[in-house]
């Protein structure tokens, strides 16, 4: 368990860092910016009690926020998707799968994983954006923000998932 | 109790979720200045409409009350008015030719004011009945006049009050002439218009033309010479083809008729009852 918890810890810290030191400072054609804290709460296996995932993604959120001054906007986004996270991913889960079963592209495959990753990213950015503008008049530029971001997201967290898949395997083998 | 704490730790993870957006927001409005402008501004839009809805609401609650004291507000306003048009009028009165023409013709004869108390215009034989009567000094057959000419004459009396028998009934027969002339007739309300009356026995070599004035005769012990009665609205043949009838339209308008003068003149009885010996002689 204490291992676990680590694990998680330095996947929040390992993020909360990239995040601070490197994603903050890409903007793609002036819009996307990936939010990459959202992969922790992808990690979580089935059957991980509520109120930790709902710990950790308030926890990581308000992390990421207090890295980019923007307080309270991840943090609101990070809550409600670790809100949504274990009901998802249950109604993804494949037939016998483990009740710790963690979501990756070896477990659920990996046009379920895209899924799977593409919703919890939707929330967490619709959420994030629409906190963050806290008005409808510049919707267009809200929109052009989260196709980008989520675009850029998705990617780089299918890619990350790949890399880590990979080396889980290898460390398996 | 039990059950409390049984719902408590079934959906614990909503109250945890709840309490941590809210913590969120708290914090998203307490370190963000443009969230907190915002955040206030829409928070003073929406109590601002939900007291204008509330406020609203209470003045439809108190609107019965506001109509009652509107109403009485009115009434009190409507008095006020009528008062000061009264007030009005008697300051910017102005004396019509008729008035003057009355006022003139009346400067040596003793007159009794008075108010009229009921009026009908309706019947074929109408009556007025005035705040004057026998201790007043009022008799029968006294003549009565408005500020416009002349009403008609006395009927009945009794202590206070009169009845009045006025041009609008058809046992009313005044002499009258033209003015100016010496032609005469007697004028009768035929019992339709009460703004019109008719001129009978004008002979038919009479020289007189449409708005001619028509004034008292002085051949009666009621009315003196020269009191306005109305104007010559219209010349017609009489039924035998021998005199004309005169369309008169009647300076009174008994329909409106609200302040009359009884004419006392002693002379009137001195007349009378001379009149009256010399039937008495004859029969």
């Amino acid at each position: 368990m204490i291992i676990t918890f680590l694990q998680r810890l330095l996947w929040m810290l390992a993020l909360v860092a990239m995040q601070m030191l490197v994603f903050n400072h890409i903007h793609l054609l002036g819009y996307a910016t990936p939010l990459m804290s959202i992969y922790l709460l992808l990690l979580f296996p089935l059957g991980t009690k509520r109120w930790t995932i709902l710990l950790w993604g308030f926890v990581c959120g308000l992390l990421v926020d207090m890295v980019s001054l923007t307080l309270g906007v991840c943090t609101s986004a990070m809550t409600l998707a670790a809100f949504i996270q274990p009901p998802l991913l249950k109604a993804i889960e494949p037939q016998n799968a483990a009740e710790d079963m963690q979501a990756s592209f070896h477990t659920l495959g990996f046009w379920t994983y895209v899924r799977y990753a593409a919703v919890m990213i939707t929330v967490f950015m619709v959420t994030y954006f629409l906190v963050q503008a806290f008005t409808f008049f510049h919707l267009k530029d809200i929109a052009l923000d989260f196709v980008g971001s989520w675009l850029l997201t998705l990617v780089l967290c299918l890619a990350l998932e790949a890399t880590r898949s990979r080396k889980s395997s290898q460390h398996a083998a | 109790m039990q059950s409390l704490l049984d719902f408590l730790a079934k959906y614990y993870h909503w109250l945890l979720f709840l309490v941590l957006e809210g913590i969120s927001f708290v914090l998203l409005f307490q370190f963000n200045h443009y969230h907190n402008s915002v955040w206030l501004t829409t928070a003073n839009t929406v109590v601002g409409q939900v007291s204008a809805w509330e406020q609203e609401a209470i003045r439809f609650v108190h609107l019965g009350e506001v109509n009652a004291a509107l109403t009485e507000r009115n009434l009190q306003l409507e008095q006020q008015n009528a008062m000061m048009q009264e007030q009005l009028l008697e300051l910017t009165h102005d004396s019509t030719f008729t008035e003057q023409y009355l006022a003139d013709v009346l400067t040596d004869v003793h007159m009794i004011r008075g108010k009229v108390v009921t009026n009908s215009i309706t019947h074929r034989d109408n009556y007025i009945t005035i705040d004057l009567g026998e201790a007043d000094g009022v008799k029968p057959e006294m003549g009565v006049v408005s500020g416009t000419g002349i009403v008609g004459i006395v009927y009945m009396t009794s202590a206070h009050y009169s009845i009045v028998m006025p041009l609008l009934n058809s046992k009313s027969r005044i002499s009258c002439r033209l003015h100016g002339t010496r032609y005469f007739g007697y004028l009768k309300w035929d019992g339709t218009d009460p703004l019109y009356a008719t001129l009978d026995d004008i002979p038919r070599h009479a020289r007189f033309n449409v708005g001619d004035v028509v004034e008292t005769s002085g051949f009666s012990a009621v009315f003196p010479a020269g009191l306005f009665v109305g104007k010559v609205a219209a010349i017609e043949n009489s039924d035998d083809g021998l005199s004309y009838q005169l369309r008169i339209h009647l300076g009174t308008d008994i329909a409106r008729l609200q302040d009359i003068s009884i004419l006392t003149e002693s002379f009137y009885e001195e007349q009378h009852q001379l009149e009256q010996k010399a039937d008495s002689l004859q029969q």
